[in-house]
């Protein structure tokens, strides 16, 4: 309320009769003007192909030898071919599950995508 | 060279890149309010006692039977899954034209003709890579082509689900593999008269005098024609055109007799349709409004009606069209029934820059267009329908559809994400 009476007060007519809808710009404009930047956005820092990222969240702990525990959110890239030892999706007799990449190995498992982050709330 | 991208049964599809369990299983999806069966994968449409289309409880036992796993209808996944399928198409080529929710023309005219084979299995398999939708491609010359094309690559198993359309010999093999009924853009009607002259396949067609074809299927027949030649006749369109009209109509989760909540139903329907309007910067000029009991019962009384109202100027605005079609509904609703269905249509859709306004209305024109932006302003910080007009109430439960078997909005909603653990 205490705003908009100011601001009224700053409404005002010019000797011609007009209003004046803007009080005229004072005092020295901010030396970090031409500095500004946007901020940071998490999307652009952890989603790198939108198009093909999906989250998958974790709902106990079997996976705590990988350092992922229960509400964990998994960020995952299908279009990243994984490296070797590289924490991958797989589906296995038609469950998820997570893995290390291993070529070598003789199981029936798909890959699904490779893991790129993992989000921990530690609240 | 023009690629129609087509994913392979596309909602059962989306429905199985998050349930590996059901890999090879007959899974099909479900119209709004479970009706109808609407989409098949492969595996169902294999099980030929399954027709398409037909009321669900009607074969409700023939599903039982054959263990089909059933889902309601998840546009809001579907369309965030065609999204990222058009996108990755859009790193191919800079211009694509989404032909439907599923398929996609892509222009290849950038690149080299010999290149062409190898980037179609290319896009077929980045697609996959990157979402899990398995697609066909068929490319040539003409989009009519393509289409054909598209098929073929998709009904001959060795194709592996890509035709590349890169000779004569191979526009030849094509059409006298494609029945002149299967060919895209000849209805039923001109397959008739078509197939009357002894034509059998596209190609038999293809051969026929154009003037023929001229005069028995008008120019849009002889545009088939000339693009099955391999001469282009239609461009790719980049944009998805204004719509003419927007509606919507759903079904009741229950019969509903009280007027208040088809009401309510109603109006949530306007304010669905108003954001579309908006969406695509247009005002409508007429607005219809429906009403109907369900005829598939033989016991309930019958009764549907509708009822056209042209505004005077027109509008964009939920509060206005809202207004409108209350009016109307009033109009057509009778009590004693137990009604099935309310819809909703706006025609005469007018760029909404271009509204002429008579002297009287043009005040409250200002007025309703300064609400209804300031109500999407807050509905997009705060979420959808949480700012609304309040005739739509909040008893949605008591109309709204029943989608009992709906999937997770797995890619949209934070509290619906595909879990991951082995408990």
């Amino acid at each position: 309320m205490d705003g908009i009476e100011k601001n009224k007060g700053l409404i005002k007519k010019s000797e011609r009769g007009f209003r004046v809808l803007k009080p005229a710009q004072t005092g020295f404009s901010s030396p970090a003007t031409h500095y500004a930047e946007p901020r940071i956005d998490l999307n652009e820092v952890l989603v790198k192909n939108p198009d093909s990222t999906f989250f998958i969240r974790v709902v106990d702990e079997s996976y705590a030898d990988f350092g992922i525990a229960e509400k964990d959110v998994l960020i995952i890239d299908k279009s990243i071919q994984p490296k070797p030892t590289q924490l991958v999706c797989v589906t296995k007799e038609g469950v998820f599950e997570i893995e290390r990449m291993d070529f070598d190995s003789k199981e029936e498992t798909q890959l699904w995508g490779t893991i790129t982050h993992i989000i921990k709330s530690v609240l | 060279m023009i690629a129609l991208v087509d994913c392979n049964s596309f909602y059962a599809s989306c429905e199985q890149v998050f349930r590996p369990d059901l890999k090879g299983k007959p899974v099909v999806v479900l119209s709004n309010n479970d009706g109808c069966i609407i989409a098949a994968n492969k595996e169902a449409k294999s099980l030929a006692h399954i027709p398409m289309f037909q009321p669900v409880f009607k074969i409700k036992k023939v599903l039982e039977q054959n263990n089909v796993v059933c889902f309601s209808s998840n546009y809001t996944l579907y369309s965030d899954m065609s999204q990222r399928v058009m996108n990755t198409l859009r790193e191919f080529s800079p211009l694509v034209e989404e032909y439907s929710i599923d398929e996609s023309f892509v222009d290849l005219s950038g690149y080299s003709a010999s290149r062409v084979q190898e980037l179609a299995t290319e896009i077929k398999d980045r697609v996959h890579q990157n979402t899990g939708i398995p697609v066909g491609v068929g490319v040539a010359k003409t989009k009519s082509l393509s289409k054909l094309a598209n098929r073929y690559a998709k009904k001959e198993p060795k194709n592996d689900g890509v035709y590349v359309v890169d000779s004569e010999e191979k526009r030849i093999h094509l059409l006298k593999k494609i029945l002149v009924k299967d060919v895209w853009g000849i209805g039923r009607k001109h397959a008739v008269r078509v197939e009357s002259t002894g034509a059998i396949t596209a190609y038999d067609f293809s051969k026929l005098p154009v003037a023929w074809v001229r005069k028995q299927m008008t120019v849009l027949g002889e545009r088939l024609w000339r693009e099955l030649q391999g001469e282009t006749c239609n461009e790719l369109v980049p944009l998805p055109k204004s719509k003419q009209g927007i509606g919507t109509a759903k079904s009741f989760g229950y019969k509903l007799n009280e007027y208040g909540l088809i009401e309510e139903a109603c109006a949530s329907y306007v304010s669905e349709v108003a954001d579309l309007l908006r969406q695509q910067k247009s005002a409508a000029g007429k607005i219809e409004v429906f009403l109907a009991t369900n005829s598939f019962s033989d016991t309930d009384k019958q009764y549907r009606n509708k009822v056209v109202i042209t505004l005077e100027t027109p509008s964009s605005s939920t509060i206005k069209l809202t207004k409108v079609a209350l009016q109307a509904l009033r109009k057509i609703y009778r009590p004693g029934y137990r009604y099935k269905k309310v819809g909703v249509n706006l025609f005469n859709l007018v760029p909404d820059n271009k509204v002429q306004f008579s002297l009287f209305d043009f005040k409250e024109k200002i007025e309703c267009e300064a609400l209804t932006k300031a109500i999407d302003k807050l509905n997009n910080k705060y979420g959808k329908n949480k700012v609304k007009v309040a005739t739509v109430g909040n008893r949605e439960k008591q109309w709204a559809l029943i989608k009992e078997h709906r999937s997770p909005r797995f890619t949209t909603q934070w509290d619906e994400l595909l879990t991951i653990g082995k408990v």
